[in-house]
């Protein structure tokens, strides 16, 4: 269970990590309709959950999730999201690796726990709007005055960082659910897991 | 998008950059574009890297989109300018906060724009294998480069097939999920089932041989190079002082 | 020197493939062995054994030993193998790993980790002793699959090997690009180099090979020498289950068949005057602004019959399949069916194309799932229309599924099934959704005689059903077995357009001919084939 990467690992890696990309970023692209900016937390995790659980039953090694998560996270930078994605990338793909290692890859429930807690690494993409906050809106204060940039930090409160991110919590683990039902519709059904 | 994301085969450019001064320049500009505050020295500094994509998108012949590029930031930037005395209320502090999102991402996102689409695949391979980088990362990274146009080809005989079958359309609104079942499911088995035999066939062929692997693709660090990469380097010190 | 010492294999889990049971086989140097048999007859896992990928990749159960040189190939990790060994696979999509060619050129000579200098010299000798300068620098993703196939082809050779494998390397590719195939069989053979292929389309590899095995149920059943192997009669061939040796030899399909098809084919000769069949005038195709790939001034197809569209890679048989059915927006013209205008919407409900990969047509859970989603768009177009209790929904699947001999796997996931059964259920659901035109694309490609013969039997039932049915294909003996006129392609224009009589049978193999087969001297040796395997 403790084997090292192998090539055919790196391999499916690579193949499933394209999916689960492609079909990310295409549900990232809903997020150019105004009405669906918000969603997008919630919409990519749960569409991506039916790629992404049929990949969690091919992971059997310690890392490979955690590789998936880097990937998508350097796929964010190269696309000009800046690089903190990449650290979540690495960071929510360990906790995912370490809570499918502890349900031996077999745990059903720990698949969906996993990828219901890899789904936050797309906060990484948010992060910057929030973490240079102050001085963004310090910036503002001497040509809009104190008073209309008080305003404005009321309307994006720190707060609304942590619900995003439940957000996308929610996209993953409804995401997990709608995976699995899609897995044993057809996957199991089919012989293919 | 991902028709765009990496070239397979090089274009016919007269000006191309290497592609770690090109990560060099996205790893600076994303990080002061987006993050970096608009004060003190970078009030200086940001206008360079909001141009910079431009002109590197204009010299790499896509000038078009270079001028989609400006002419969404002009706007963006316009707008703020304009509306911002005027709004009130939860409405139009939504647009501000739209607006400043776009005026920080777009020039970020022209700039990776360029560098996704001025890349091919080999070169970026090239350059993460120089870079020393693991070939834990580097190997699904070039498979799932190669596996981005599969996932698409696919994807079209799936919609074909759908529009043949008189599947979608209305009934797309009208059962999202399943619509999304009709065109993931088939997708995924077809793509896996290709990965599974490019396995075999990669292994065949000696991927996994512990040996240091060559690459013949030639990377080219030149002078422009050079200069560009120590403004990047400048520029990210300057950017430290300010946090 | 390859050999095999009592070899048997069971898969761990069921790949399609089967296993092999006690094997023993001897590949000498320099010698071309060609592996035959049904598919399922274990020559793929055959070839699996020699390159390696069992044990290493494919898991199950081995038993006997498999040595290359003296060394067992179960001891040696697969990159040592691949600096022996050279494999080209049976698909040209799946067997490529970078997106351009040159790299996909280096690849090999790059993982064992020889300087550039070599790599580039080597590659400077392949191109040119293969004349690759055209394809080089370019995308993989936008060659044919006769290209890409010599892509892969060159790629091996590179790599300098001693041995190559191939398993099945012509299945998807048409008669160019098989003699493409065949200069590098030669080319290596010339070199002195081993070869072991898996084939059943044996025409091209006649002059060839240097001996023949063929297996049955897992097991090396006779082998043949070169001689024993020419020798071989059309019908010898045919009992083993394999496709001709000599194309020149195969006659216009079965006696009951061809009487029907020849009567109905001299009926329709004038064709041009009868309107209720599908005519196509001024049907053009562009892409954006650029010169028409597709243009065809008048064209008719028989409404009843089977029409083989044929022609070389590029003909633009492909682009024509899709502007009939409606696919491609930008295609102009006038196309009438029984004096009915049909535009590209009216065309999308009324075609239905078989595709060369039928896994992207099956999208239910269930096969009786998948045939009843053809149908209820028929429903909610017919709302009104009442039903009697006998023609629910379901009572009409089960007739069309019992009409396909598919009844008995109504419960089963469509992909859980072969590729002959799954083309039956794609073909379920046109025939549900009452189809007028249903077009294969290749619907042959990479089968064996027995399930070619089996398409044939499907094709000749939605005939009885009074479909008009267009096929491309490359399969001359599909072609002569199931099709009444031919329509040639060339430059997407209509070349020829001609029923298949006598006269016609004679063109058609005519175009066939021009490739490969019958550049090949046809000497018939009278040595009759011997058993001397088992």
């Amino acid at each position: 269970m403790n084997r090292k990467l192998e090539v055919k690992d790196l391999i499916t890696i690579g193949v499933y990590t394209a999916i689960y990309f492609v079909v990310f970023f295409m549900c990232g692209m809903l997020g150019y309709i105004p009405v669906f900016m918000l969603l997008i937390p919630f919409i990519c995790p749960f569409v991506a959950g039916i790629p992404f659980m049929l990949y969690l039953t091919k992971v059997d090694r310690f890392g490979m999730v955690t590789i998936t998560g880097l990937i998508c996270g350097i796929m964010m930078f190269l696309t000009g999201m800046s690089w903190p994605p990449i650290f979540t990338g690495i960071g929510f793909g360990l906790l995912a690796d370490f809570i499918l290692k502890s349900g031996r890859y077999q745990s059903a429930g720990k698949t969906v726990l996993a990828y219901t807690v890899f789904s936050i690494w797309l906060m990484g993409a948010m992060l910057p709007l929030y973490f240079m906050r102050d001085s963004y809106f310090a910036a503002m204060i001497p040509t809009y005055g104190q008073e209309y940039v008080d305003i404005l930090m009321a309307y994006t409160p720190a707060w609304s960082f942590y619900a995003l991110t439940v957000t996308a919590a929610l996209g993953g683990l409804f995401g997990a659910l709608l995976g699995k039902s899609v897995l044993k519709k057809h996957f199991i059904r089919a012989g293919l897991v | 998008m991902p028709r765009e994301l990496m070239q397979s085969s090089p274009a016919q450019g007269r000006f191309s950059l290497d592609p770690r001064s090109k990560l060099l320049l996205l790893l600076t500009g994303s990080t002061i574009l987006i993050a970096g505050s608009p004060q003190g020295i970078m009030t200086y500094i940001r206008p360079v890297f909001v141009l910079l994509p431009l002109a590197l998108l204009f010299l790499s012949g896509r000038s078009r989109v270079a001028g989609r590029f400006a002419l969404i930031y002009l706007a963006a930037l316009l707008a703020e300018q304009v509306l911002l005395p005027l709004v009130s209320g939860l409405g139009g502090f939504l647009l501000v906060a739209v607006l400043g999102i776009l005026t920080r991402f777009i020039p970020s996102l022209a700039l990776g724009y360029y560098m996704v689409s001025t890349t091919t695949v080999s070169e970026f391979i090239a350059a993460m294998e120089r870079m020393r980088i693991p070939r834990q990362v580097v190997i699904p990274f070039a498979v799932m480069f190669r596996f981005f146009p599969t996932v698409l080809e696919e994807s079209r005989a799936i919609g074909d097939a759908m529009r043949m079958r008189g599947i979608g359309g209305i009934r797309l609104l009208k059962n999202p999920l399943t619509m999304l079942e009709y065109r993931l499911v088939p997708m995924m088995m077809t793509t896996v089932k290709i990965g599974e035999e490019l396995s075999a066939s990669a292994l065949t062929r000696g991927l996994g041989n512990p040996v240091a692997r060559t690459n013949i693709c030639r990377l080219r660090f030149g002078v422009v190079d050079a200069l560009l990469s120590a403004m990047a380097v400048a520029a990210f010190a300057c950017f430290l002082t300010t946090v | 020197m390859i050999e095999l010492k009592n070899v048997s294999f069971t898969y761990a889990r069921g790949d399609g493939e089967n296993g092999l049971q006690g094997i023993n086989l001897k590949v000498e140097r320099g010698e071309v062995v060609l592996l035959c048999g049904t598919s399922g007859c274990g020559k793929t896992t055959l070839t699996r054994l020699i390159n390696g990928l069992i044990p290493h990749y494919y898991e199950g159960m081995l038993e006997g030993e498999v040595t290359i040189n003296g060394q067992a190939v179960s001891q040696l990790p697969l990159y040592e193998l691949a600096k022996m060994v050279g494999s080209v696979f049976q698909n040209p999509r799946s067997q490529f790993f970078n997106v351009d060619t040159t790299s996909e050129l280096a690849f090999g000579c790059e993982n064992q980790g020889l300087p550039r200098e070599v790599i580039e010299a080597r590659l400077h000798t392949t191109v040119s002793d293969f004349k690759l300068h055209s394809l080089m620098n370019r995308s993989l993703f936008h060659l044919s699959g006769g290209e890409k196939q010599k892509i892969a082809c060159a790629s091996v050779t590179a790599c300098h090997p001693e041995k190559f494998v191939l398993d099945e390397p012509s299945s998807n590719l048409d008669t160019a690009a098989i003699e493409d195939l065949r200069r590098f069989m030669e080319q290596w053979k010339a070199l002195g180099k081993t070869i072991i292929i898996a084939e059943h389309r044996l025409a091209f590899l006649r002059n060839l090979v240097d001996r023949a095995v063929y297996l049955k149920n897992g097991s090396i059943v006779r082998e043949f020498t070169a001689r024993q192997f020419r020798a071989l009669s059309a019908d010898e061939l045919e009992t083993m289950g394999m496709r001709p040796l000599c194309l020149k030899e195969l006659k216009a399909a079965q006696p009951a068949g061809a009487d029907q098809r020849l009567t109905e084919a001299q009926e329709s000769t004038p064709l041009a005057e009868e309107n209720h069949h599908l005519c196509l005038s001024r049907f053009e195709f562009a892409y954006h602004s650029s010169e028409p790939v597709l243009r065809m001034e008048n064209l008719t197809i028989p409404k009843t019959g089977v029409t083989a569209i044929i022609g070389d890679n590029g003909a633009g048989k492909s682009t024509f399949a899709r502007c009939l059915c409606g696919l491609e927006k930008r295609c102009s013209g006038l196309v009438t069916m029984g004096g009915i205008h049909w535009g590209g919407r009216e065309r999308l409900k009324r075609c239905y194309m078989v595709m060369q990969d039928v896994n992207h047509q099956l999208f239910a859970e269930s096969v009786m799932e998948e045939v009843l989603l053809s149908m209820q768009r028929q429903k909610t177009k017919e709302a009104t229309k009442i039903t009697k209790a006998t023609e629910t929904p379901e009572a009409k699947a089960e007739i069309i599924l019992k009409s396909l001999n598919l009844l008995h796997l109504k419960e089963r996931h469509p992909m859980s099934l072969s590729g002959g059964q799954k083309q039956r259920v794609a073909i379920a659901g046109a025939v549900a959704s009452h189809k007028d035109i249903l077009i294969f694309d290749e619907p042959t490609s990479g089968l064996d005689l027995v399930h070619m013969k089996e398409v044939a039997a499907v094709l000749a039932q939605l005939r009885r059903m009074g479909k008009t049915i267009l096929i491309i294909s490359h399969d001359l003996e599909l072609i002569l077995k199931s099709c009444t006129h031919v329509v040639c392609l060339e430059k997407g224009r209509v070349t020829d357009s001609y029923p298949l009589n006598g006269v016609g049978v004679n063109k058609l193999k005519a175009f066939f001919g021009s490739g490969t087969v019958s550049s090949e001297p046809v000497e018939i040796e009278a040595v009759v084939a011997r058993a001397v395997g088992h």
